[in-house]
């Protein structure tokens, strides 16, 4: 766990979304974690993947004032600038945890992902909108990144959230040994869970993991009667085949007794190419990558569901958009 | 949960409506649906009305012309009463194919008509000079003749007008404010034509019928002293209500008389039998009460026809329908006299009949606001009674159904809420707004009821308020407020506050410069600058100056205003309708309302706000840049300064609309500021002011005349809308999400706004979409209830927006769209994903 100089915990988060309605019940305040131990092809928050505070660069909100290279220990070294002005900030080794040039940055056009912030920085946040959870049943959502790799931090922020009576989530892959799994999840009133692939050398493949342990924790968790939303990025020619989703619904039938709460088949979108680039990277698809029309994967989706509900008996829905059933 | 909650609604008459209560047309397809109504009568009479060209009509003021010089030896009032007289007897009239409910503007559907007595010469400006079937938007399409007719009576007007004789009372320091030189304030909207912003007591009209309006006229003249100076004068009150009276009984029963006469030429019998209910109907209104709903809503609409006839103010509302209509529905269901699904095509009829409804405005305004229509057509339904019960029943739900059926900007729906409101008349309400045409607003019965009660109503008397026109609290009936007299430029304060009370563009190239600053002078008065200024507290002190001489100016403009209106434009007809006219002898104009208001408006709070903490964090906390630097960046609009500006747009400089008490206090400080100058002091009609915090579109205008502002406002953007957060070129300053925004403006005291506030909401269809985007939002809302917000309206954000915001991408920065696992910011998506969630349709699922 991360401390700052007082030996005060704190967790490294990116962003901290209001009123989000699609993950959990009722109205929630979601806080991204950074950092990350799969590194998924489709991913499209490249900016929680490293576990420390990172450069981003949006070269068209740079006003060409000069104070990044002002304030920079290196003279500005690391800061690159073509004919169109600012292009890109290479972080070398010197740059440690300096961020001199970001926090100088009038218009935020170099900026930091990832904030450090203690749990009571956090809860004031959180907070803010308790009013708007009692009246949704709603609550807060740890996501990220993978909340896990902060998972000390996020323990911490989850018995606070208890001690508050605020609703807790966790939305995680669950790609860790058990006992850091229920270090976590025992103070998470709903585990929102990924499981993307059936086949574990395919999943390591498109990952970077295999998914053994997702799926002993998957099964972990169901026995312990936890309520868990189970989830599958549905992704062009990886796992969108009835074969394929078909392995899945046999699993939930039959190692998790179809003990889920409910069942989402998230359509794959084609985003965060604008992140990779502040980060100076590509999308692992590639950045010309073109996805199917939206008529084809649409009627794909409803087969699949259709598919799981009849032949598997599975809660299955396509989106986040359909109601939980209350828990 | 709240959202478990389910309340049994009116278990008297089920089922509620023809409709299911849940019923979902879709989020965010707007209008765009061939034939929305179940009735084939109204999708023919939609493209019938949407198809004729807007047109004006010059019948009404060539008799008006004529009557005010026939009859210019009689007081003001009898003059009108004879001119209402002569028109009612002689202008044309028709009845339409498939109309089941009669009456004109004196001037066919789509045609305005026009109103000499408030202004002409613009008139003639615009069709000499302007042609209006080359407009953009707000096209006219004007015969000849017609502006001819109008060519030909300018001369006689000279002088003559409302217009003129308020303009002619100000004085220099008055007038260099006004909308004529540098539109501090905008005073324009009562002087250019009628006032408007009222709602008649229609319970009244229908239950005694203009015949017992007559015999409350004639027991009241009774009383009267024939010797008494005041009572003369109240004589001549009666004889002018009397004559009105007569010619609105008139005007109905000549198209009862049509009716009959087309009936018997009618060969189908289906629309024989039609028109002769339609006969019936007007042969029994014209002086008797409605015995039936038909009845009802016939006199409802063809009454508040003649109260635009009389005079051409916007925002003429129709009042509470489920509370007004319901005992005449109730009758129809247990007598079965007419059928549930009958109502409900009469409700769609009606606001047909709203949409053809023209005032014709000049380029400036239009310019500002799109107002080919009649404007302000409002009517609510929802809400509780005078003991605080629920009044929701079939009509409120009925009411909700006929918008989705025709999908018209008119009327301008209003849906009152408060803590026992039924679930399911929130999720119609909320399914309505889903479909994204912007309608309903909401209210929350609680800040408004208090506001209501903190100029002098009782409890009883306050709940049972409509929104006037766009959102102001009124009482039907029994209040005569001017909502709307003026709007004050907030953003123009901050400027005058720190440059010495100059303007931030000061140059030679102003008309006033040899006036103002060219003689060593300024536009107000000299209350210090940001170059000599030592702490934030003297810029504060400075804005407290501008604040006070400028509402001074705008209160004396709108009172002078006021004066000329009651003085040459009474209204007789009006005060038929409006209580305690008749008690008290007086027209309406002059103070015969029980309740008497004027309303101004503080437009920008959200600018003048982010201005002063921009100077306060940067200039006086921060030390980053001395006041003077600030001035000079003002001045040069930015250019050189880039840093600055984007600095002060950012997110590091504190702003108003992020549930952040640094910035939240400087917009309480500015809406503190205009209310404590504006609230309770007397207008000339009798009654007190009460601010108001909306903008509507006048946003735009009073951005269009002031310099950059310290907010990062670029010269001439638009000032901030309404009571919502800034957003300038650059970006938009909240950047939490609407639950931030929501508790920013709620921390505002919103029941001091006695004239009332908006605040505007933008959601994409896809973050609305299902039962889970549909909950929220009502969860979102009640949240904001319970906090004291006192309204709120909705864009469902369409194709049209996303396109734009493709574009302009800085403009959208607060767009929520609904992507798969969750809802993300549009400007932040590919390209090709913007693309694909634009190719969305209704329903989708993710």
């Amino acid at each position: 766990m991360y401390r700052d100089e007082n030996g005060q915990p704190y967790g490294l988060v990116t962003n901290i979304q209001k009123y989000t309605i699609h993950d959990g019940p009722g109205i929630r305040t979601e806080i991204f974690f950074k950092g990350c131990n799969l590194h998924c092809l489709w991913c499209s928050n490249p900016e929680t993947i490293e576990p420390r505070r990172q450069i981003g660069v949006y070269p068209k909100k740079c006003v060409g004032c000069g104070s990044c290279v002002e304030v920079c220990p290196q003279q500005g070294a690391p800061i690159v600038f073509g004919p169109g002005g600012l292009e890109a900030v290479r972080m070398t080794d010197a740059c440690r945890d300096c961020f001199k040039c970001a926090e100088e940055c009038p218009g935020r056009a170099i900026m930091v992902w990832g904030e450090k912030m203690t749990v009571p920085q956090l809860m004031a946040v959180i907070e803010e909108d308790r009013s708007y959870y009692e009246s949704s049943g709603g609550g807060v959502t740890l996501s990220g990144g993978e909340v896990l790799v902060q998972a000390e931090f996020a323990a911490l922020l989850l018995q606070e959230c208890k001690k508050a009576g605020i609703h807790t989530c966790v939305e995680s892959a669950l790609n860790f040994p058990p006992e850091t799994v229920d270090a976590v999840m025992q103070h998470a009133d709903l585990v929102i869970a990924d499981l993307k692939h059936m086949d574990g050398e395919k999943h390591r493949q498109a990952t970077g993991a295999g998914n053994e342990r997702i799926l002993q924790n998957l099964k972990r968790l169901t026995e312990q009667g936890k309520s868990l939303v189970l989830r599958t990025p549905v992704i062009p020619e990886f796992n969108d085949s009835m074969e394929d989703m078909a392995a899945i619904g046999a699993f939930v039938r039959d190692e998790l007794k179809g003990r889920l709460v409910q069942y989402q088949l998230l359509p794959y979108r084609k985003m965060g190419t604008e992140k990779h680039a502040t980060l100076g990277q590509h999308y692992p698809l590639g950045d010309d990558y073109v996805p199917p029309e939206r008529e084809v994967w649409e009627a794909n989706l409803k087969r699949l569901v259709a598919m799981l509900k009849e032949e598997y008996g599975l809660p299955a829905c396509a989106g986040s958009g359909e109601k939980l059933p209350e828990l | 949960m709240s959202t478990a909650a389910t309340t049994a609604v009116n278990k008297s008459t089920e089922p509620l409506a023809i409709e299911p209560f849940d019923k979902e047309w879709g989020v965010g397809i707007s209008g765009l649906t061939e034939n929305p109504s179940p009735f084939p009568r109204i999708n023919r009479m939609l493209k019938w009305v949407k198809s004729i060209d807007s047109t004006a009509d010059s019948q009404r003021a060539l008799i008006v012309t004529e009557c005010d010089q026939k009859y210019a030896m009689y007081p003001q009032n009898i003059k009108w009463a004879m001119t209402l007289k002569e028109l009612y007897e002689r202008v044309d009239i028709h009845i339409w194919p498939d109309e089941l409910i009669v009456g004109e503007l004196c001037a066919p559907p789509n045609s305005a008509p026009i109103y000499p007595e408030f202004a002409i010469d613009w008139l003639v400006d615009e069709f000499k000079n302007r042609p209006m079937d080359q407009r953009k938007n707000d096209r006219y399409v004007v015969s000849q003749q017609v502006q001819d007719d109008v060519f030909n009576m300018q001369d006689y007007w000279k002088g003559k007008t409302v217009s003129e004789a308020a303009i002619a009372s100000y004085t220099e320091d008055e007038l260099k404010g006004s909308h004529l030189q540098k539109c501090v304030v905008l005073e324009s909207l009562f002087l250019y034509a009628g006032v408007g912003h009222f709602t008649a007591n229609y319970e009244r009209l229908l239950k005694l019928g203009f015949g017992g309006i007559r015999r409350e006229i004639e027991e009241a003249a009774a009383k009267l002293d024939p010797t008494d100076p005041d009572d003369i004068k109240r004589a001549e009150f009666y004889k002018a209500e009397l004559i009105t009276q007569e010619a609105a009984s008139t005007y109905i029963r000549r198209y009862g008389e049509l009716a009959a006469k087309m009936a018997k030429e009618e060969q189908d019998p289906v629309r024989k039998a039609e028109l002769e209910r339609v006969s019936s109907n007007c042969l029994q209104v014209a002086e008797g009460p409605a015995r039936d709903f038909w009845e009802a809503v016939q006199l409802w609409h063809i009454a508040t026809n003649m109260i635009i006839i009389e005079s051409n103010g916007h925002s003429v509302t129709y009042g509470r329908f489920d509370r007004i209509f319901y005992p005449y529905y109730k009758h129809d269901m247990e007598t079965g006299n007419l059928s549930r699904e009958q109502c409900q095509e009469l409700i769609e009829h009606s606001f047909i009949k709203m949409h053809e409804l023209r005032k014709i405005r000049d380029t400036a305004a239009i310019t500002f606001s799109s107002g080919t229509i009649m404007g302000g057509t409002a009517l609510d339904v929802g809400g509780v009674d005078q003991n605080g019960n629920d009044i929701t029943n079939d009509l409120s739900y009925m009411v909700l159904d006929a918008h989705a059926h025709t999908r018209l900007p008119n009327p301008w729906m209003g849906v009152r809420l408060h803590e026992n409101s039924p679930w399911e008349f929130k999720v119609k309400t909320f399914n309505v707004i889903r479909i994204g045409t912007g309608e309903p607003k909401i209210f929350n019965d609680g800040p408004m009821i208090q506001a209501l009660m903190n100029y002098g109503k009782d409890v009883e008397t306050a709940r049972d308020y409509v929104g006037v026109g766009c959102v102001e609290p009124s009482i039907p009936g029994k209040t005569y407020g001017w909502h709307d007299s003026a709007s004050f430029n907030l953003a123009k304060m901050t400027q005058l506050a720190i440059n010495h009370g100059r303007c931030i563009d000061c140059s030679s190239q102003c008309p006033r410069y040899a006036k103002c600053a060219g003689a060593g002078g300024s536009l107000g008065p000299d209350t210090g600058g940001l170059d000599t200024f030592q702490s934030f507290d003297e810029v504060k002190e400075s804005f407290e100056k501008q604040m006070k001489y400028w509402c001074d100016k705008m209160i004396s403009m709108v009172n002078k205003i006021d004066m000329a209106q009651q003085r040459l434009k009474p209204l007789p007809y009006l005060s038929l309708l409006i209580d305690n006219c008749i008690e008290k002898g007086k027209d309406v104009t002059a103070g015969g309302a029980l309740y008497n208001h004027s309303g101004p408006q503080g437009v920008g709070i959200g600018t003048a706000a982010d201005s002063l903490i921009a100077i306060k964090q940067v200039i006086f906390d921060e030390k980053k840049v001395t006041g003077q630097e600030m001035l000079d960046a003002l001045k040069a609009n930015w250019k050189g300064y880039e840093k600055l500006y984007a600095y002060v747009n950012g997110d590091r400089v504190h702003h108003y609309g992020n549930d952040d008490d640094y910035a939240d206090e400087q917009a309480k400080f500015v809406m503190a500021t205009y209310c404590a100058n504006v609230e309770h002091r007397p207008t000339a009609h009798g009654g007190e002011f009460m601010p108001g915090v909306f903008s509507v579109t006048n946003n735009v205008m009073h951005g269009s005349v002031a310099a950059a502002t310290p907010d990062g406002r670029k010269a001439y953007e638009p000032v901030s809308d309404c009571i919502g957060p800034v957003h300038t070129e650059c970006c938009s300053h909240d950047h939490r999400g609407p639950t931030a925004v929501a508790n920013s403006v709620a921390k505002l005291d919103h029941a001091r706004i006695g004239n009332g506030i908006i605040l505007n909401w933008k959601f994409s269809p896809s973050t609305l979409t299902g039962v889970t985007g549909r909950d929220n939002l009502i969860n979102l809302m009640d949240v904001y209830f319970k906090h004291d917000g006192m309204q709120s309206q909705f864009s469902v954000v369409g194709r049209e927006t996303m396109l734009d915001a493709q574009k302009h991408p800085e403009k959208y920065q607060d767009l929520l769209v609904r992507i798969a696992g969750y809802s993300a910011y549009f400007v932040e998506l590919s390209t090709e994903l913007q693309n694909d969630l634009i190719g969305r349709t209704e329903l989708s699922f993710d």
